[in-house]
């Protein structure tokens, strides 16, 4: 089978992706509390959110998070990633329920490592709702695999 | 406010330098099913479990030490780093230290560092949350 992922070597700085959009429900952010076990009452509890800034409940800022790695992946051909090495992550605004939100990435660095098999790459990624308002942002760091010489 | 009087841990609660460690939960293959279906970020390689799945727990972890919820306004962001996979069967708890703690006119702000420990008392994630977090109504 043909490897369709894309190496350290075709990644270019520069190259920019945008993804589907996603709505997230209700259900998607019950399903995010029963899984993490934050029940946080801004994720569950309707009648205070009521009186709170937002007005309603919000998404766990770590569901957007997680749903933008999953808009990634449906944004651009995988990348023959080897690990997920880190990130810096700002959460500028909520996810109420039933705001559509997607992804826009950017290749901003691309780094040798010491070992010859693998690189580093830097997306900045920008998570924007309906109206064009930046929800997330920030950077992903993923070691990614070079082609073999 | 009778719908809504829950205690909460305010920002005058939060200890500098307190250091909480959290019992621990074996990540299933269940978690990674879950975790895909509603993300749609889907484990790498099987047995091998999502990163950021374990960001998502930690944060439930916390919930399970006795002490109420921090009384928290907004999460403003988070700095991680993944040291080691994770594979299904492990088992993990996390241990935070508050880091920081700055008072501002509305609330206040705590950096807390956090670690992700497996079985084997390997660290194979940590950083820093950083929360904007309410002060005791007066």
């Amino acid at each position: 089978m043909a490897d369709a992922r894309r190496y350290f070597d075709d990644i270019q700085v520069g190259e920019e992706y945008e993804s589907p959009g996603r709505t997230v429900t209700e259900t998607d952010i019950v399903l995010f509390a029963g899984l993490s076990g934050d029940y946080n009452v801004l994720h569950t509890n309707a009648e205070f959110m009521k009186q709170s800034i937002f007005g309603e409940r919000i998404a766990h800022g770590l569901l957007g998070l997680a749903i933008q790695a999953g808009l990634f992946t449906r944004a651009t051909q995988a990348y023959a990633t080897l690990a997920f090495v880190g990130l810096r992550w700002k959460f500028k605004g909520p996810i109420k329920i039933g705001d559509t939100i997607r992804l826009r990435a950017k290749v901003t660095a691309k780094k040798e490592t010491s070992k010859p098999d693998r690189g580093l790459v830097t997306v900045e990624r920008t998570v924007v709702n309906q109206r064009g308002e930046v929800v997330q942002e920030g950077e992903t760091d993923l070691m990614v695999e070079r082609r073999r010489k | 406010m009778t719908a809504t009087a829950t205690p909460q841990f305010f920002f005058e609660d939060v200890e500098l330098h307190g250091i909480r460690e959290t019992p621990g939960i074996t990540v299933t293959e269940a978690h990674v099913a879950l975790y895909g279906g509603v993300t749609g970020d889907l484990a790498p390689a099987e047995g091998v479990v999502p990163d950021l799945l374990l960001l998502a727990l930690t944060t439930g972890l916390g919930w399970r030490i006795p002490q109420p919820p921090l009384a928290v306004l907004a999460f403003m962001g988070v700095e991680w780093h993944v040291d080691a996979p994770l594979r299904v069967g492990d088992t993990i708890h996390s241990v935070s230290r508050t880091a920081v703690k700055r008072s501002m006119r509305e609330g206040g702000v705590i950096v807390e560092e956090r670690q992700v420990i497996n079985q084997r008392a390997e660290v194979v994630q940590h950083g820093k949350f950083t929360f904007l977090v309410a002060k005791r109504p007066v």
